[in-house]
Formats: structure tokens, C-alpha cells, sequence
């Protein structure tokens, strides 16, 4: 008896250590910083939106259901009414195709979920949600845990994060033309900032940085000569590639 | 709301679900070698990196010199103190150097 809740205690869907309410807690304090970004941006998305003539409850239905900003802003500006179905669709993909890398490199750490909670998880996936629960994951191994992702520190980051995108999404239709450009505030900087924050705690060293390099590289290049979203799906595709050569080269 | 309006977010809201899980069930029931556990250490920094591409190549001085600012601050701040840095100087030399 006394040994089933000793299991219990240590139950990997708990986290482990503190129980899953204050791990949810803590996934709520990181998304703070994040917030920051996506706040000013959904905003300025709904007034995009609104420019459009998109309403409030069509563009919450779109960021409630898609959560993907970088799909959505593109949607919207390819937006006509009518909407061309097909090339929204194309875009969200292409857009989106990172998703895929994603999702392949989390699933080491989450395979031992059961599989309806791995889906649910998957849909909150954004990524500085799927970037943060990684790095934590990674400092959780590091110290020896058996389960190192916390599927609750991971869902108070996500969950806090989509509410706030679907919620100011719909809000910045109302209020986003009195805002103006959040640009010349600033405020488009929080992503790298953040990513690069996020960057550095994976960091092992210039040799094992060199596929970032390419990566960088790549996209950049590719941002600047190729019409469209491909700087994404290219830089990253390249990055691994020269990190698979990169690693069967130093064996 | 029009049919077409409300087929296009169930169609991109599918698209993208469909990206968002199709990884995790290639790869759920594997396991990787050693070379591609190690090359799969490199996808998140690649991924992320290609994201903020656009920022390391923007044409005028003030946008490079915030992002300048912001690496600076990312390699040795917490997340709150570098993102408040990005802001403030993305504001402060977009003013400044006009």
C-alpha cells in the first residue's frame, strides 16, 4: 500500500518533483517574458485582420484553431474575399513545415505520455512553447531525472501563451487601428530576444554550433533571394543536413 | 462568416495540426543511432535561428546595432532582462538614427 504511493509521488505525468500544480505554475511564470512579444503582435494582427474585414470571432477562429502566427499574418495578407483556399493552404504548410522537425525532436520525450495526452500536448506546440519545454527538459535530464520533460511546466507555458494569442488576436480587430505601428516601438525585437535567449542555454560550444551557422547562413540568403516563406524550411533543412555530415565527421 | 472563409481556417487550422503531429508519430516508436540522436541535438538551434534570419540581414544600421544589442544581452541576461534590452534599444536607435 504504502509502496503504491510511493509510485504515485514520483509518477512521471507529475512532474516529478513538487506536483503538476506548481509545475504548471512554473511554465506560467516563463511564458511571462514571451508575452511581451506576442502580446503588441496580436494586436497588430487584428487590425490587419480588420483592414481585411475579418471579424472578431472569424480571426479568433482562426488563431484559436491554427495557432501559428507567422501562417496567420501570411493568411491574412493573402486574405481577399472570396479567400483563395488553396493558397492559404499551401502558405500555412510551407509556413509550418518546421512543425515536422519539432515534433520529431520532442517525441524521444514524450513517448512515454499516453498517446491522446501527446496529441493534445502537439496541439499547443508553437516555438517558444516546444523550444522552452526542450531546454527544460534538457536541464532536467542534465540533473538525472528519469522523465526529464514536464508535461505540466510545458502546458502552463503553451496554454498561457495560446490564450493570450487568441484572445488579443480578436481584441486588436476592435482596438489594433488605434495602436499604430508596434514596430517603431520595439517591440518586434522580443522574438529574437527570446530565441536567442533560448539559443544560448542550448549551446555546447563553437564546433557543435557550426550547423546553426549554416543554418543562419542559408536562411538569410535564401530570405533575401527567394520570393515567399521557403527561409525557414531551407536554413533548418540545411543546418541538419551539415550537422549529420558534421557529426559523421568527427567519429 | 461565408463558406469559404470558414472552409479556409478549418483547412489551414487542419494543415498546420497536421505538422504539428506528424513528427512526433514518425518517430514516437523509433529509436535513433548515435549520429542521428546527435544530429537531432542541432535541429532546435537550426530551427530557431532560421526564424530570426530576416533580423541578422535587415538593411539599415539601427535595426543591426539593436540586434548587436540584443545578442550581447542574450549571451549573459535572464529572459526578461534581454527582451526589455531588444525592445529598448530596437525603440531607442530607430529614433536616434533616422
Amino acid at each position: 500500500m504504502s509502496n503504491t504511493l510511493i509510485l504515485d509521488r514520483t509518477s512521471p505525468l507529475e512532474g516529478g518533483d513538487g506536483g503538476a500544480h506548481s509545475e504548471f505554475l512554473r511554465g506560467l511564470r516563463a511564458s511571462l517574458p514571451v508575452l511581451c512579444g506576442f502580446l503588441p503582435f496580436a494586436l497588430v494582427l487584428g487590425a490587419q485582420a480588420a483592414q481585411k474585414g475579418i471579424g472578431s470571432f472569424e480571426l479568433a477562429l482562426m488563431t484559436g484553431l491554427n495557432f501559428g502566427g507567422g501562417s496567420e499574418f501570411a493568411a491574412i495578407k493573402l486574405w481577399t474575399s472570396p479567400p483563395h483556399v488553396l493558397l492559404i493552404v499551401a502558405i500555412t504548410l510551407l509556413i509550418n513545415s518546421r512543425h515536422l522537425l519539432m515534433g520529431g525532436t520532442l517525441a524521444p520525450f514524450i513517448r512515454h505520455l499516453p498517446r491522446h495526452r501527446a496529441f493534445v500536448a502537439l496541439f499547443f506546440m508553437c516555438d517558444e512553447s516546444w523550444a522552452m519545454g526542450m531546454a527544460d527538459a534538457r536541464r532536467r535530464a542534465a540533473a538525472g531525472e528519469e522523465h526529464p520533460f514536464s508535461l505540466p511546466y510545458y502546458m502552463g507555458n503553451a496554454v498561457s501563451l495560446y490564450l493570450v494569442w487568441a484572445l488579443f488576436t480578436s481584441l486588436g480587430v476592435m482596438v489594433g487601428p488605434f495602436i499604430g505601428d508596434v514596430r517603431a516601438w520595439g517591440f518586434d525585437m522580443a522574438f529574437p530576444a527570446v530565441f536567442l535567449v533560448l539559443m544560448r542555454g542550448m549551446w555546447k560550444g563553437w564546433r557543435a554550433g557550426f550547423p546553426w551557422f549554416v543554418s543562419l547562413t542559408v536562411a538569410a540568403v535564401a530570405y533575401l533571394f527567394i520570393p515567399g516563406a521557403w527561409y525557414v524550411a531551407a536554413g533548418a533543412l540545411s543546418g541538419i543536413v551539415a550537422a549529420w555530415f558534421w557529426v559523421g565527421g568527427e567519429q | 462568416m461565408n463558406m469559404a472563409s470558414l472552409l479556409t481556417i478549418v483547412l489551414m487550422a487542419l494543415a498546420t495540426y497536421m505538422t504539428r503531429v506528424l513528427g512526433y508519430v514518425a518517430l514516437r516508436n523509433r529509436t535513433l543511432g548515435p549520429r542521428a540522436t546527435m544530429t537531432m541535438e542541432a535541429a532546435p538551434g537550426c530551427v530557431l535561428v532560421a526564424v530570426i534570419a530576416p533580423h541578422f540581414v535587415a538593411g539599415d544600421p539601427a535595426e543591426l546595432l539593436a540586434l548587436v544589442v540584443t545578442v550581447a544581452a542574450a549571451t549573459r541576461l535572464p529572459m526578461l532582462p534581454t527582451v526589455a534590452m531588444g525592445i529598448g534599444a530596437a525603440f531607442l536607435l530607430r529614433h536616434l538614427l533616422v
